[in-house]
């Protein structure tokens, strides 16, 4: 490891180097909003450094690339975390969290979040992989003496180790068939037509069960939404914007690719894509948990962004990504606003609590519908572009099949996210009034507002910057 | 004589018995043993191949799969402390307040 390849990282080892001292400083100075501010700090910086700071190499040891590509993933998910940081300063003031570990779990997550879609081997996607998720498992379980709290972390553990080991295995089949750790000649190594290429197919097949997993693709969802009902809410937030973007963006670059293995890997996408999008909806129409219907949510949205995978290309990456944008935003908000809302007694969580909110809090009730309303593709919102560019990338890509099933899980989508925000609008007033927002929270949240709502009548300039780093 | 088909045969049948233990058994210490099994399985995997192609890679992946597993271990006994501090019981059936 020489100099210039240190250099190409340096996002990934500020956040980590970050990471550490933030957990090293809050041994000493028990002050939680200093260290979440500190960490927010780091990761801003983090991303600022992967934007504008040419990297001399782009390929690090055959394990990551600093290509465009990698770089603004890493901004994406850098960003999540500051945003997610920033919401949790009055969180973790509630729930006593230790605001040191927090803080640096929190920027854990970014760097393996970030060297995940940066890796170009499947060393530097497993550690990649395994960064993100053991910070995770912490993270799912950090309130203290909270039964559910505990029990998401301890779901999310048995399924995540299981998905960790078939991850391993896939790994050792795709080596043993075509004898290398470097994705893009592993891909290719499918299609030579010699005596191992089951051995590789199976390796391909458990990875998919492993990266189903990660992203809770139908069948492999079902940890999904006990998971987001017991984690504190910011941690949810994360785990349904930027911790599966980051898996999905790790796979982008090799499914642009075309050939015989691809195709075969394709056919079995096409497969959980329809499955994911149609379980997703029904098991979704009758949540009465606002948190448990954002899970169900994410993964009909999982379902969507597959298509972008199938269809490929230079139109299924654009779709892809600024899909994920749009999505990551609209999510990150609803899951914000849940944290707002958030007192000593827990979070808001049943439709039931939420009822008549609107009257005592229209701002952030108002907030709320805007992000839902955007999850749904109502139109002047960004939500709604994004969905029209990636079905119609789909109808192009000779995929009409998988626009129409998508079209008509977004139609009956209406039903589960009009639902909370006809609660809120409901004419009683709610019984208890909630604690009024920090005002970084509420300015972050409008931020948020404010990027889908100028996506949604402007999006050119998302459009043509995802254009341009595209693999 | 011993061939790099047994050493897979082998590491196959550790994986299939992990996973079919992590599927049934309650206890879940028993089932974090039966993920390092199958997360053995895989290092068998790995040394037998790269002895058998003759290049290092897969004895390197064999330290991260390690490292990894210890890391999981170490989050995992944590975890299944402070669960068992909050309710009492180990049991699978047991984690049963979250649902649909």
């Amino acid at each position: 490891m020489n100099q210039e390849s240190l250099q190409s990282l340096l996002p990934q080892i500020l956040l980590a180097l970050g990471s550490t001292a933030i957990l090293l400083g809050g041994a000493w100075v028990r002050n939680r909003r200093l260290w979440l501010l500190v960490g927010a700090l780091v990761a801003i910086v983090a991303a600022l450094v992967a934007a504008f700071v040419e990297p001399p190499q782009i390929d690090i040891l055959g394990m990551y690339s600093a290509s465009a590509y990698a770089r603004f993933c890493t901004v994406l998910w850098s960003l999540t975390v500051a945003a997610t940081l920033v919401i949790s300063c009055r969180y973790v003031d509630i729930f006593r969290f230790g605001g040191g570990e927090y803080a640096s779990l929190m920027l854990f997550a970014a760097a393996g979040m970030s060297l995940l879609s940066a890796a170009t081997s499947f060393v530097g996607l497993f550690l990649g992989l395994e960064v993100l998720t053991l910070a995770l498992y912490i993270l799912i379980a950090f309130r203290h003496g909270d039964t559910r709290g505990a029990e998401a972390g301890m779901k999310y553990l048995v399924f995540g180790a299981v998905a960790t080991a078939f991850l391993a295995f896939a790994i050792a089949l795709i080596y043993t068939a075509t004898g290398t750790f470097n994705l893009q000649a592993a891909a290719v190594g499918l299609q030579a037509g010699d005596g191992l290429r089951p051995l590789g197919l199976a390796g391909w097949a458990l990875l998919l069960v492993a990266v189903g997993f990660k992203i809770s693709l139908v069948p492999f969802h079902l940890w999904t939404p006990d998971v987001y009902q017991g984690a504190p809410a910011p941690v949810s937030g994360l785990l349904a914007t930027a911790a599966k973007g980051a898996v999905l963006a790790a796979f982008l670059p090799l499914l642009v690719m075309s050939g015989e293995g691809i195709a075969d890997i394709k056919a079995i996408l096409w497969l959980l894509a329809i499955a994911t999008m149609l379980v997703g909806t029904f098991a979704a129409l009758p949540q009465t948990n606002i948190k448990r219907m954002l899970a169900y949510s994410s993964v009909v949205h999982m379902g969507y962004l597959m298509i972008a995978l199938i269809v490929a290309g230079a139109d299924g990456s654009r779709a892809l990504l600024f899909y994920l944008v749009v999505y990551s935003l609209a999510t990150f908000g609803a899951f914000g606003i849940i944290t707002t809302f958030a007192d000593e007694n827990g979070e808001i969580q049943d439709y039931d609590d939420l009822r008549g909110l609107a009257a005592l809090h229209p701002r952030r009730s108002a907030l709320l519908a805007v992000f839902l309303l955007s999850l749904t593709g109502i139109p002047p919102l960004a939500g709604f572009f994004a969905k029209f560019g990636l079905f119609q990338a789909a109808f192009r890509g000779g995929y009409a099949e998988l626009a129409v099933i998508g079209v008509i899980a977004s139609v009956i989508s209406v039903y589960y996210y009009v639902r909370p925000v006809i609660a809120l609008y409901a004419p009683e007033s709610a019984s208890v009034c909630r604690d009024v927002a920090a005002r970084s929270e509420t300015l972050l949240l409008v931020g948020c507002a404010a990027v889908i709502v100028i996506l949604g009548v402007y999006p050119t300039p998302l459009l043509s910057l995802v254009a341009l780093i595209i693999p | 004589m011993i061939t790099v088909t047994h050493y897979l045969m082998l590491s196959a049948i550790l994986f299939a018995i992990g996973t079919l233990g992590v599927l049934t058994r309650k206890n879940a210490i028993v089932v974090f043993m039966c993920i390092e099994v199958m997360l053995n399985a895989v290092n068998l995997t790995f040394i037998a191949l790269s002895r058998h192609v003759g290049n290092l890679d897969g004895q390197i992946f064999v330290f991260f799969v390690m490292t990894v597993a210890a890391a999981e271990a170490a989050v995992g006994l944590a975890l299944l402390i402070a669960f068992y501090r909050n309710k009492e019981t180990l049991d699978v059936d047991d984690f049963n307040m979250l649902k649909w």
